[in-house]
């Protein structure tokens, strides 16, 4: 969902939907995984176990405000999958694309996917997000 | 890791609940280093992006949910290294509200390593209504799978 609040890049430019391309890369990027991140994950999940923080970093999305500023927008959909957990003190680096766009009910969809490869080369995760670009629409749905 | 456990189409998958305060949904934010207002954690932002003056949990909120309803249906040494979860979101879900995450195995097909299990998964809140709907899946060893006919 909504990202630009988070820094972002120097080079950002607004979302031309028409424009985009399927299959174009995004920035890649890398951030340091913390032991106080691990934690606040599981106490936010409230799960001790969970071994995949990464969820939570929207890795693709990340990516993607990398490069553009948009209106905000909606997770319609989200696959994850799961490789190998990361390890807190580890730097894991993203590398992202567009992986797809389409209109349906006249609404316009991005779709993101991301793969996260920790500094010793382990594949993590993979996630793939479908995006609402019209989140209005979407807030008067859910405040009915 | 899970109990060992054999894996056959039609299996319930255990349940898994939980209630969420607005501490949660910051937490889950935070560990992704996501700072400052979002509509996630600050209300005026929430009114002025979607038009709805209340926060909303993020959507992998849900789908982190899922990922442990399924890493302990599995077991850890099987879902964390073979496991995916896909979920579509169709309604928010809030501080206060309670989510149940159930499945049910829906097919079972041969790979390489094993066989694929897949699971459908359904999310409902604490008013019976579905959140989420989508399915998981992971390669299971042959050995946890019934003899093949």
């Amino acid at each position: 969902m909504d990202r630009r609040t988070e820094s972002q890049g120097p080079e950002r430019k607004m979302l031309d939907y028409e424009r985009l391309e399927i299959g174009e890369p995004l920035p890649s990027y890398e951030y340091l995984l913390t032991q106080e991140m691990l934690e606040q994950y599981r106490q936010g999940v409230q799960d001790p176990d969970a071994r995949f923080p990464t969820i939570a970093a929207k890795a693709d999305i990340g990516a993607y405000h990398r490069k553009y500023e948009d209106a905000g927008s909606v997770n319609a959909r989200c696959a994850y999958s799961c490789y190998n957990p990361p390890v807190a003190g580890k730097k894991i680096r993203v590398t992202a694309w567009i992986a797809d766009k389409y209109v349906r009910r006249e609404k316009p969809y991005i779709v993101t996917e991301a793969v996260s490869v920790d500094e010793d080369g382990r594949l993590i995760d993979r996630v793939i997000t479908h995006e609402l670009k019209r989140p209005r629409e979407v807030g008067k749905k859910w405040e009915r | 890791m899970g109990a060992l456990r054999r894996f056959e189409a039609g299996m319930e998958v255990p349940p898994v609940s939980k209630t969420l305060a607005q501490e949660h949904i910051n937490l889950f934010e935070a560990s992704g280093a996501h700072e400052g207002p979002s509509i996630f954690t600050d209300p005026e932002t929430a009114q002025k992006m979607l038009g709805m003056g209340r926060t909303v949990a993020s959507g992998r909120m849900t789908l982190s949910f899922a990922v442990e309803t399924l890493r302990r249906f599995f077991g850890e040494r099987i879902y964390n290294h073979t496991g995916m979860a896909d979920l579509r979101f169709l309604r928010p879900t809030r501080a206060g509200d309670t989510v149940t995450v159930k499945g049910k195995v829906s097919s079972i097909t041969p790979e390489a390593n094993g066989s694929r299990v897949a699971v459908e998964l359904t999310v409902q809140n604490q008013n019976g209504e579905t959140t989420a709907v989508g399915g998981g899946s992971a390669i299971v060893p042959a050995g946890f799978l019934p003899p093949a006919e």
